[in-house]
């Protein structure tokens, strides 16, 4: 891969320009097609664009997700429940109602943003704990502390109404999907896109190294732990933004649907299908991924969770038998045509 | 393991040597009696039930890690198997018994459900790893750890909702396994399911000890999680050892499962809540480690029980985490010491 592009870089400025954050033209075309898709039939319709609203939101998730897990193999398992943090902070702060203990009444443009910088400091923490030790540690406490933050905010009734949900205000004062799409759609290429040109970076050598051989990165001079918890705090913090999104688009939050350990997992699965490591492999197997899922789960009403075994299973064949995931098989494609053509 | 010489003082080394487990267990017993001082003996009989269910359920997890070097998140599952396999073969049987009484079998039945579940599980156990965790074990074997705890991850995604898929949300649980009066123990009143529960808790584990400690194949695993290549040198046969380790855990959750059905209905994402304590229960022993495994279950259910004392029930998912907080920054490798091997 890396090869390619440089061999490229120098053909065409705007392929090069591409190139430098973290596109190829075939994933640009993708992308104007993703964006130009709610305005044609039939996926102009409302509850399409909400599908689409969905499989932009999971996209953005997978890269941040992946940044960690594909980067310095450490799986945050606590990922929904920080990405639920930022949801509530952001909730909390644009509140104006009497329904909540308090009204500080911030600007949802300004909250969203307040709360990524929450769950990047709670990321920092959790990072600073437990990656100083073995991942698994990482993943088992950002575990446990994602079932706390559920827990708190299941208690803190005041400022959440606990189980009871709460509702945060909307970002806009329309009631069309079509601008959120947008909104979401420009979250989710800043997210890739920052997160990108980090890999790219002496940084993203680091965390490659450090995820491939960690005594071996350590004994060339990196301090492994820094990095790491730099890697961990960068992802949560755009968890924290994406959630203040959710917040702000759905306009309901219960603990429940949104930290549970399940939604880390589909998040988890989605960046594994995709290819790990990759950061655009999740995102190009979220968009047909949620129409795949709404699909089944509309004609088989009758077969409740099919959709989720069948997720279950492919994440479990990739894992085992083709660990590069999608990107991999494009990456294979492509070497096939490349081939054919010398 | 210190030999046995004068008793004082080698306790006293014992204890220089473990310094932070015996601070812990000091201060467990502490928090015992203050419980027993505040709230009742209750409290604490309690809590001593609860430890043995634990413990059972740690040990598979910690066995699995210290073997296989899998971290087991799927373990919870094996758990709600156990629950449903109870359930099926319990059910049946109370009802034809509703229809002709016959004592001997009301006596008999609820273990018959244990022990089949118990059987379950060693069948499951061995399908997983031979399905599973062969097949990956033989692609690579870089980022083990990692790997196989995702795949634990999907295993347990694929089991609730395939357990939804078939059997539907609907919660399938008894009243109790014997009917008959609650037992008095020191002036407490104890349902027989507790006691036979923890009992039942009990003899697994001491099984399992017997197992490990004094047959050969038992040595056999011993020596897989000291050194897996030594171990193979000496013409271990891990594609024997690994599915044993990997059923007797499954079977210990299942039996866990089993014999505490009529408290844990069972339903697809029972195993939460079991999962949740028994890692919380080797994090804090340290990884991998069976005999931390056993006294860490204990352990928590005192704290467990501590925090609903004193925080209230809704806490119980926070507190522990403070703690847990604390344990990491102390003595990250857990208190009694962890014996991971890999990253």
């Amino acid at each position: 891969m890396a090869t390619d592009m440089r061999q490229k870089q120098n053909t065409n400025p705007v392929v090069a320009f591409l190139h430098s954050v973290g596109f190829t033209p075939l994933g640009a075309v993708l992308l104007i097609i993703v964006a130009l898709l709610p305005l044609v039939p039939p996926f102009n319709q409302e509850h399409m664009i909400r599908w689409l609203i969905m499989g932009a939101f999971l996209a953005a998730q997978a890269a941040a997700f992946d940044f960690t897990a594909g980067y310095i193999q450490v799986v945050n398992f606590g990922f929904a429940a920080i990405l639920g943090l930022g949801a509530y902070t952001s909730g909390i702060l644009a509140n104006t109602s009497p329904v909540l203990a308090v009204q500080p009444g911030i600007n949802p443009w300004i909250g969203i943003f307040l709360g990524a910088l929450l769950a990047g400091v709670v990321g920092l923490g959790l990072g600073w704990l437990t990656l100083r030790l073995q991942g698994i540690f990482a993943a088992v406490m950002a575990w446990f502390v994602g079932i706390a933050l559920m827990g708190l905010v299941r208690n803190l009734t005041e400022l959440t109404r606990g189980p009871l949900g709460m509702n945060p205000r909307s970002l806009l004062e329309t009631t069309s999907n079509l601008p959120y799409y947008y909104i979401i759609l420009a979250m989710m290429l800043v997210t890739y896109v920052l997160l990108r040109l980090v890999t790219r970076s002496n940084y993203g050598l680091a965390f490659k190294a450090i995820g491939q051989n960690f005594a071996a990165a350590k004994a060339s001079g990196i301090n492994p732990t820094r990095y790491r918890v730099l890697n961990f705090a960068l992802s949560c913090l755009f968890a924290g933004w994406l959630g203040g999104f959710y917040a702000h688009y759905f306009g309901s939050l219960t603990p429940q649907t949104l930290m549970h350990t399940s939604k880390t997992v589909e998040v988890l699965a989605l960046a594994y299908i995709g290819g790990r490591g990759s950061m655009w492999g999740g995102m190009v197997v979220a968009f047909p991924f949620v129409f795949g899922i709404e699909q089944l789960r509309s004609n088989l009403t009758q077969l409740p969770g099919l959709h989720l075994v069948i997720y279950g299973v492919l994440m479990i064949v990739v894992m085992i038998f083709y660990p590069d995931g999608v990107a991999g098989l494009v990456d294979w494609v492509k070497g096939l045509i490349r081939g054919s053509e010398t | 393991m210190v030999e046995k010489s004068s008793f004082g003082s080698s306790l006293m080394e014992t204890i220089r040597e473990n310094l932070p487990a015996a601070i812990v267990i000091a201060g467990t017993l502490v928090l015992t009696i203050v419980i027993g001082v505040v709230a009742g003996p209750s409290q604490i009989l309690n809590s001593i039930i609860t430890g043995g269910m634990w413990a059972l359920l740690a040990v598979g997890l910690a066995l699995v890690f210290g073997v296989m070097n899998v971290p087991h998140f799927a373990h919870g599952e094996s758990f709600m198997v156990g629950a449903y396999v109870a359930y099926f073969v319990f059910n049946p049987i109370n009802q034809s018994l509703g229809e002709s009484p016959n004592p001997v079998l009301g006596m008999l039945a609820p273990f018959l459900a244990i022990l089949a579940s118990g059987l379950a599980g060693l069948i499951l156990g061995v399908i997983l790893e031979r399905l599973l965790f062969y097949p990956l074990r033989v692609r690579t074997k870089k980022g083990w750890v990692m790997n196989a705890f995702l795949l634990t991850v999907g295993i347990s995604f694929i089991l609730t909702n395939g357990t939804t898929l078939v059997l539907g949300p609907n919660f399938r649980g008894i009243p109790r396994y014997w009917d008959v009066p609650p037992l008095n123990i020191f002036g407490v009143t104890m349902a027989v399911d507790r006691v036979v529960a923890f009992f039942v808790a009990l003899v697994s584990i001491a099984a399992l000890w017997f197992f490990l400690r004094r047959t050969r194949t038992g040595r056999a695993i011993r020596a897989v999680s000291q050194d897996e290549l030594g171990a193979q040198m000496m013409g271990i046969n891990l594609n024997f050892i690994f599915p044993l380790t990997f059923a007797l855990a499954t079977a210990m959750a299942a039996i866990s499962g089993a014999s505490l059905l009529f408290m844990f209905q069972a339903y697809p994402t029972v195993g939460l809540k079991p999962l949740y304590f028994a890692w919380y229960v080797v994090m804090m022993a340290g990884l991998g480690n069976v005999v931390g495994a056993i006294v860490g279950g204990f352990i928590v259910a005192v704290l467990q029980t501590a925090t609903q004392q004193f925080f209230g029930i809704s806490w119980t998912d926070v507190v522990p985490t403070a703690v847990m907080i604390v344990v990491l920054l102390v003595v990250p490798q857990g208190i009694f010491g962890s014996k991971i091997r890999s990253a």
